[in-house]
C-alpha cells in the first residue's frame, strides 16, 4: 500500500510537470487563435471586437505568470474552457466525443497486436531457426518498418475503394444517430472499425513479437528451464509456466507504454480513415491554433500515459514476486 | 559386482562447430553401483558436465550424442538403453528414475512461481496424486531437508543460497529416483554451508539408498564424499579408482598432478607443483596419449600408440601406457627420492 501511495505521489508530480509543458508548447508556436479566426474575415475587425472575443473565449491578458496561474487552476478543476474552433462547444465536449473512439480503436489494436505478437514470439523462440521463425520474425518487422501512411492508404485503396468490401471513412454510417443499445448500430460500428483496426494492429505485431522472442531466447538458457525439462514436465508447462511467464515481464511495460501512446498516437490511421478520434481532433486543433482544445488534448494524452504507466507498475508487482516488499 | 544401477558404454558427445565436429566426450565407459557415489573430476571443459547432461538427454544443440549406450537398471532386473527411448518415454523416465541437482541453485528455481508449485508440478506429472496429496508430499520433502513446511508458499528469492540448494535437492528426491546426478551442487556455496549440504545428501543417501553421480572440480571434497572416482582429461576418462587409492596411489601422471595442485591442510608447507601447460585443443588432437604434451614422463610409445583405459589392478583403471601394477606414481617417486 505504501508502495502504491508513493507511486501515486510520483505520478501527481509528473502530471504537474507535464501540464506545465502543455502550457508552454502552444504558446511557443507562431500565431494566435484570435488572429487566425479573423484572418479570413472580409470586414474590418476593430480592436474592441478582438478584445470582446478574447474575453468570451477566456484568454487572459497579462504576464505569463498570471496566465499560468489561471491555467493551472483550470487544469486542477478540469475546467478546460471553450473551443475556438467549435465555438460554442466546450473543450470537454469536443474531447469527450472523441476520446471514446480513440480508446476503442487504439486500445483494441494494442491489445490484439500484443496478444498475437506475444504468442507468435513464444513459438518463434521455442522453435528458433524453424521455418516459422525465419519467415515470421523478419516478416513482421518488415511490415512494421513500412510507414503507417503507406499501409493505411494501401488498405483503404484495395479494400475500401477498389473492392468496396469496407466503408472508406468514419466510425459509423453518417446520418445514423448513435444508439449503443441497438445491434444494428454496433454491427455498423464493427464494420467501420475493421480496416482502421487492421491497419493499426498489423504494424504493431512485429515489435511485440521480437520483444517476446528475444526475452524468451535469453531465458531458455536459464537453469530453471533446463531443470523444468529435466523434471519431465509437459512441453506446454515448460513453455508457458516457466519460459513465457518470465519472458512476459518486460513486455508488460512495453504493452502499457503502447497503450498510453496509442491514445493520441493513432493520428495517421484516424486521419486517413476520417475516424472521429483524438488524433483527428489534435490535427484540427493545431491547424486552427485552437489552444484550448490543444491544451486539453495534450492533458488527456498525458493523463492516459501516466495512468497506463501506473497500471504497469501495479501489474509488475502482481506478476513479479521479487518486487513485493516484505514477506 | 552385482548389476550396476547405470552402465555407460562408449559414450561419445560431439559439438558442432564452424571448424568441424568436436568430440567433447570421447568413448567414456563406467558403471555406478546401486547406492554408490561415483565422482567425476577434472578441470573445466574436460566434459564432465556434458556427460551429466547427456545422461539426462538434456544436452543442448550444438551438442549431440554421437555414439554409445547408457543402460539403466529397471525394477524388473533388466537393463534398458535410455539413449534409445523415444522423447515421450524419456519425459516419463526423467526425474522419476533419474533426477538432477543443478550447478547453481540460485538459478535452478523459477523466480516467479511459488516453491509449492515447483514441487507439485513434477509430482502430479509423474504420479496419480491429487493436488492435496502432492502438497502433503512437498511438505514432507521440505521437512526432510530441514526447512519448515510453512515456507512452501514462499518464492525462491525469499530463501538463502544454502536453503535454495536444499530445496533443489528436495525436488530431486520428490519421486524417489534411483540415481541423482549432482553437477557441482555446492560450488556456489561457502564452505560451512557446503559441509552442511553434503552431510545432508549423505544422510539422505543412506536413508533412501539412491546412487549418486557426483561432479566437481574440487578433488579434496570429492575424495571425502565418493566411493569411486573417475578422472577426466580432454573428454576421456583416464583413471578410475576407489577414492582411497586415487590420490594415494595414482597410476596416471595427470591424476598425480591434480593431487599435487591442492595444498595440504595439516602437512608441512611445500611449494605447489601444479601441471604445466594448457588443456588440449580438441580441434588438434595428437596421435597417442592426449596428455603427452604436458606429461613429465612422456616416452616414444605415448606419441604413437592409442591408449585405451585398462584395468591395472583390482578395478583400478588407468589409460597410461607406463602404468604397471604395484608401481603407482607415488611408489615410484618414493623409490627415486
Amino acid at each position: 500500500m505504501g508502495f502504491f501511495l508513493r507511486r501515486l505521489a510520483f505520478y501527481f508530480i509528473a502530471l504537474l510537470f507535464a501540464a506545465t509543458l502543455n502550457f508552454i508548447i502552444p504558446r511557443a508556436m507562431p500565431g494566435d487563435p484570435i488572429t487566425m479566426m479573423f484572418a479570413n474575415a472580409t470586414s474590418q475587425v476593430t480592436p474592441e471586437r478582438i478584445a470582446a472575443m478574447k474575453e468570451l473565449l477566456g484568454f487572459v491578458d497579462g504576464p505569463l505568470i498570471v496566465q499560468f496561474g489561471m491555467y493551472m487552476k483550470s487544469v486542477l478543476t478540469w475546467d478546460l474552457g471553450i473551443s475556438v474552433q467549435f465555438y460554442p462547444l466546450t473543450v470537454n465536449t469536443v474531447l469527450g466525443n472523441a476520446v471514446g473512439w480513440s480508446l476503442f480503436l487504439a486500445g483494441t489494436a494494442v491489445v490484439i497486436s500484443f496478444t498475437i505478437g506475444s504468442v507468435l514470439g513464444i513459438f518463434a523462440a521455442w522453435k528458433r531457426g524453424s521455418k516459422f521463425d525465419t519467415i515470421m520474425s523478419p516478416g513482421m518487422l518488415v511490415i512494421q518498418a513500412v510507414p503507417q501512411v503507406v499501409t493505411a492508404m494501401l488498405l483503404l485503396f484495395v479494400f475500401a475503394i477498389t473492392l468496396k468490401w469496407f466503408p472508406t471513412s468514419y466510425a459509423y454510417t453518417p446520418g445514423v444517430t448513435p444508439d449503443w443499445t441497438s445491434w444494428t448500430f454496433l454491427k455498423d460500428v464493427a464494420y467501420h472499425a475493421v480496416l482502421p483496426l487492421f491497419g493499426a494492429t498489423i504494424v504493431q505485431i512485429g515489435g511485440f513479437l521480437i520483444a517476446m522472442r528475444n526475452n524468451m531466447i535469453n531465458l531458455l538458457g536459464e537453469d530453471y528451464i533446463t531443470m523444468a525439462k529435466g523434471k519431465g514436465l509437459s512441453e506446454n508447462r515448460v513453455v508457458f509456466n516457466y519460459a513465457a511467464r518470465n519472458a512476459m515481464l518486460p513486455s508488460v511495460t512495453a504493452l502499457s507504454m503502447s497503450l498510453g501512446m496509442a491514445i493520441g498516437g493513432q493520428m495517421i490511421i484516424e486521419i486517413i480513415f476520417n475516424y472521429p478520434g483524438l488524433g483527428t481532433v489534435l490535427l484540427n486543433a493545431i491547424n486552427a491554433r485552437d489552444y484550448q482544445v490543444l491544451q486539453g488534448q495534450l492533458l488527456v494524452m498525458t493523463l492516459f500515459m501516466l495512468f497506463f504507466n501506473l497500471l504497469a507498475d501495479m501489474l509488475y508487482v502482481l506478476l513479479d514476486p521479487r518486487l513485493r516488499k516484505g514477506a | 559386482m552385482t548389476t550396476p544401477q547405470i552402465s555407460i558404454r562408449n559414450l561419445c558427445v560431439d559439438y558442432i562447430t564452424a571448424n568441424g565436429d568436436v568430440r567433447a566426450v570421447n568413448d567414456v565407459s563406467f558403471d555406478i553401483g546401486k547406492g554408490e557415489v561415483f565422482g567425476l573430476a577434472g578441470e573445466s571443459g574436460c566434459g564432465k558436465s556434458t556427460i551429466a547432461f547427456a545422461l539426462m538427454r538434456l544436452h543442448k544443440p550444438p551438442a549431440f550424442i554421437s555414439g554409445g549406450e547408457v543402460f539403466f537398471a529397471d525394477d524388473n532386473g533388466g537393463m534398458k538403453d535410455i539413449l534409445k527411448l523415444s522423447d515421450g518415454e524419456m519425459t516419463v523416465f526423467r526425474w522419476s528414475e533419474m533426477s538432477m541437482v543443478f550447478q547453481s541453485a540460485m538459478n535452478a528455481l523459477n523466480p516467479v512461481i511459488p516453491i509449492v508449485d515447483q514441487f507439485t508440478d513434477v509430482i502430479m506429472r509423474h504420479t496419480s496424486k491429487t493436488k492435496y496429496e502432492a502438497v502433503k508430499r512437498a511438505e514432507q520433502l521440505l521437512q526432510i531437508v530441514d526447512i519448515h513446511p510453512n515456507r512452501l508458499t514462499d518464492y525462491p528469492h525469499q530463501f538463502s543460497g544454502g536453503m535454495r540448494q536444499r530445496l533443489v535437492i528436495a525436488i530431486a528426491l520428490a519421486l524417489n529416483p534411483k540415481l541423482i546426478i549432482m553437477d557441482e551442487p555446492t560450488t556456489a556455496l561457502d564452505v560451512v554451508v557446503q559441509r552442511e549440504i553434503l552431510q545432508k545428501i549423505y544422510a539422505l543417501k543412506e536413508e533412501f539408498g539412491f546412487s549418486i553421480l557426483f561432479i566437481t572440480h574440487d578433488l579434496s571434497l570429492m575424495v571425502e564424499f565418493s566411493d569411486r572416482i573417475g578422472i577426466m582429461y580432454s573428454g576421456q576418462l583416464i583413471e578410475v579408482a576407489s577414492s582411497q587409492d586415487i590420490l594415494g596411489s595414482p597410476y596416471h601422471p595427470y591424476t598425480h598432478g591434480l593431487g599435487n595442485s591442492f595444498p595440504s591442510l595439516t602437512g608441512p608447507k611445500t611449494a605447489l607443483v601444479g601441471i604445466p601447460g594448457n588443456p588440449l585443443n580438441l580441434l588438434d588432437i595428437p596421435t597417442g596419449c592426449r596428455f603427452q604434451a604436458r606429461c613429465p614422463r612422456v616416452e616414444t610409445v605415448c606419441k604413437t600408440k592409442a591408449n585405451p583405459l585398462r584395468d591395472i589392478e583390482n578395478g583400478h583403471m588407468s589409460n597410461c601406457h607406463l602404468a604397471v601394477a604395484g608401481e603407482s606414481i607415488a611408489v615410484v617417486e618414493l623409490a627415486t627420492a
